[in-house]
């Protein structure tokens, strides 16, 4: 190793930044969850406390459920229209195809607080855009920002409206490395085109598919900049978007529970992984 | 070989720190070259201070270097993160409302008193100089700007819907929140439900609570208990408002709110001095309709600032005297010129200053009135856990007025969360 070291050298900066930026805000959060601190005064040991807290704390169910909502109502029509949109894409009739695929790319590098402000005008209980398109053809207006089930949507278009392209970028980059021999032989054995959709490309995704399954997992559960911009610290009316993440942000930054606030982040970290496993094996248990 | 060995990691370990602290070579080094200048860094928030009133500052005190950081963003989130660090802190800092979440940690400050605050105590709102100590006795906030309230009405259609419409009639009549609510229900009647006496909940609670004086907790810490007057009564008086349906339901510091305002939705509100260059903001197109009346009820303060030394400055005296001139109680006139702050030094109310007709107001000139309402705000004690008993309760009462959740039951839903928030 010491002959090498000018090459870990090289290295070490990553693992310097890493160990710093990353594995010590691990411990501590770690170390943080056993311990009741308001962020300035002494820390003081609290046992499981802060764990039993949040298991029989009302709000972080809610902010669970909210989160599982928001994910389905966001995760389902997203993956089903980036599908859709790479498939066109990847068809040979369409024209400028690197100007369509930028485009679809670009909500997701739009800055995500610009984008909370213009859907909160397009979803506004008075005055918002959505309303004023319902009331000019006759229909009654709908209180988004106020009905539990209208923040879910506001927020999942939000999720939908940026990650869509991205996940179409991701399929078209599968589909695109789908052999085009097999599609020949399918059309050979007298194959329509959606039989050799349903029968190669899916099954050929499905590894792709799996991956957007768990990323949009990861993001799904530690959702939290289009509520917090949308509807405020407290998840909007009857708390129907609070997230955990934004459940832990408050908890943390603006109730000074610290030791609490890192308590839910493991909680979070244990929903994702299970959650993960379970997804891994809904999408690969067929092919098995 | 060894040495030479050592030496060379050495010199990577240097370099790689340098790089992970962001190259910040030799700090201090000014401290020494320099003529022995004291150096005092203030952080403050666009529009706390002015700026015209710094650049004098450094005028006024030649033997301070100051340094004045307006911070942006999330200035709360980012004071206590740099008091945990416990590095980087400023040597005087500005302070919201929020002062009381900083109380269990009153030995980071200096006690303002062993710097000779004590002196002058007598030229500030003694309610608002309270605000500043803590419970044990120490001063750890001087009295910037104040927030006291009254009830901003549209005279138009006070006067179309047959309410008293000039200040001091409205001011005599509706003088309780019964008068006002009764002037809400003939508003709902003349405008056939077009037009609201009020923007929301959440505010006809706050100004109720904020003209008493015992809200949650008593100074030695202990919780009052949801069942207090003051408690029972905002809550009663919201709900009441909500179920005569006089809330237009538009949410402070959204874009429904500057419309509802804008369009007339709303006929009035209580809120504080700074609402002025809120609403002027918000709603340009009523301008000349509004007016100010002391607010039905009694007078009460939202918000208003402090400055505080940081434990960690070598130099509180100097520290002290700027702040004393700062806020003295001419700079405190000018600040209200030029930035709309209120001062809270009312040696100054008779300023011809504070007496300017304001346009936007129909030419009355407002000062008057909340410099009345200054002199008569009750002396509270809110404590540090007094947000998040406050959140609880503001959150929940939305889901009666937004979400028509059964008050009964929201309130003995809201008194078990309070109990366990207690325990916490």
């Amino acid at each position: 190793m010491w002959e090498h070291r000018a090459l870990y050298v090289a290295i070490s900066p990553f693992y310097i930044l890493f160990a710093v930026f990353g594995l010590f805000p691990i411990g501590f959060s770690l170390y943080l969850a056993f311990h009741k601190w308001d962020g300035i005064g002494v820390m003081t040991y609290n046992g499981f406390n802060n764990f039993k807290y949040m298991l029989t704390d009302a709000e972080f169910w809610q902010a669970v459920g909210n989160t599982f909502m928001i994910w389905i109502y966001s995760t389902i029509p997203m993956l089903f229209f980036a599908l859709i949109i790479a498939f066109l894409l990847h068809a040979p009739f369409v024209k400028f195809r690197t100007l369509f695929r930028v485009g679809y790319f670009l909500p997701n590098v739009t800055s995500i607080v610009a984008v909370a402000i213009i859907f909160g005008a397009l979803f506004a209980n008075n005055y918002g855009f959505l309303n004023y398109l319902l009331q000019s053809v006759g229909l009654p207006v709908v209180e988004w920002l106020n009905a539990p089930w209208g923040i879910k949507v506001a927020i999942s278009s939000m999720v939908v409206w940026r990650w869509t392209g991205y996940n179409a970028v991701i399929y078209l980059a599968g589909l695109q490395s789908i052999p085009q021999t097999l599609y020949e032989a399918a059309k050979i054995d007298g194959a329509s085109a959606i039989q050799s959709f349903f029968r190669i490309t899916i099954p050929m995704l499905r590894p792709v598919i799996l991956f957007t399954v768990i990323t949009s997992t990861i993001g799904g559960m530690q959702l939290f900049t289009e509520p917090q911009v949308l509807v405020g610290n407290d998840g909007g009316a009857g708390a129907a978007g609070m997230t955990i993440v934004l459940y832990l942000y408050r908890e943390s930054f603006i109730n000074n529970y610290f030791g609490y606030g890192a308590a839910v982040g493991w909680g979070m970290f244990l929903i994702i992984a299970l959650f993960s496993i379970v997804n891994w094996k809904l999408v690969q248990g067929k092919s098995s | 070989m060894i040495r030479r060995k050592r030496t060379c990691w050495t010199a990577i370990l240097i370099v790689c720190v340098l790089l992970i602290s962001g190259c910040s070579i030799w700090p201090g080094q000014d401290d020494s070259a320099n003529n022995k200048k004291v150096t005092l860094t203030l952080w403050y928030w666009n529009r706390s201070i002015d700026d015209k009133l710094i650049a004098r500052a450094k005028e006024k005190f030649p033997n301070i270097e100051l340094t004045a950081q307006k911070i942006g963003g999330d200035f709360k989130a980012k004071l206590k993160t740099t008091l945990a660090a416990r590095s980087g802190e400023p040597d005087i800092v500005a302070l919201n409302d929020w002062i009381m979440e900083l109380f269990p940690s009153e030995d980071r400050f200096y006690n303002l008193y062993d710097l000779g605050a004590g002196d002058i105590e007598s030229q500030y709102l003694p309610w608002k100089w309270k605000q500043g100590v803590t419970p044990s006795g120490q001063m750890i906030g001087f009295p910037m700007d104040t927030g006291p309230t009254a009830l901003f009405y549209r005279e138009d259609l006070f006067k179309e819907a047959g309410l008293p419409s000039d200040p001091e009639d409205v001011t005599r009549q509706i003088n309780s929140w019964d008068a006002y609510a009764a002037a809400g229900e003939k508003i709902k009647e003349k405008f056939g439900g077009k037009v609201f006496l009020t923007d929301n909940i959440g505010s006809v609670y706050n100004q109720v609570l904020s003209q008493g004086a015992e809200r949650y907790f008593r100074p030695d810490g202990s919780f009052i208990g949801m069942d207090s007057a003051l408690v029972r009564t905002s809550w009663d008086t919201s709900i009441a408002f909500k179920e005569k349906g006089l809330l237009a339901n538009a949410d402070g510091w959204t874009p429904g709110w500057n419309a509802a305002m804008n369009n007339g939705e709303v006929a009035s509100f209580v809120g504080a001095v700074w609402m002025k260059q809120v609403l002027q903001e918000a709603a340009p197109d009523t301008s000349g309709k509004w007016r100010v009346a002391r607010a039905p009820g009694g007078d009460g303060n939202n918000g208003g600032s402090f400055l505080s030394i940081l434990k960690s400055s070598e130099h509180p005296q100097e520290a002290f005297e700027l702040v004393r001139w700062l806020q003295s109680p001419e700079n405190q006139l000018e600040q209200y010129q030029t930035l709309n702050l209120f001062p809270s030094a009312p040696g100054v109310f008779d300023d011809p200053a504070m007496k300017e007709k304001e346009p936007f107001f129909g030419g009355q000139a407002t000062g008057p009135v909340f410099a009345e309402s200054a002199q008569e705000v009750p002396d509270a004690f809110f404590g540090e856990r007094y947000p998040s008993v406050h959140n609880i309760i503001t959150r929940r009462l939305n889901d009666v007025a937004k979400q028509n959740a059964d008050p009964q039951q929201v309130w003995t839903d809201t008194v078990h969360r309070v109990e366990r928030e207690l325990q916490r």
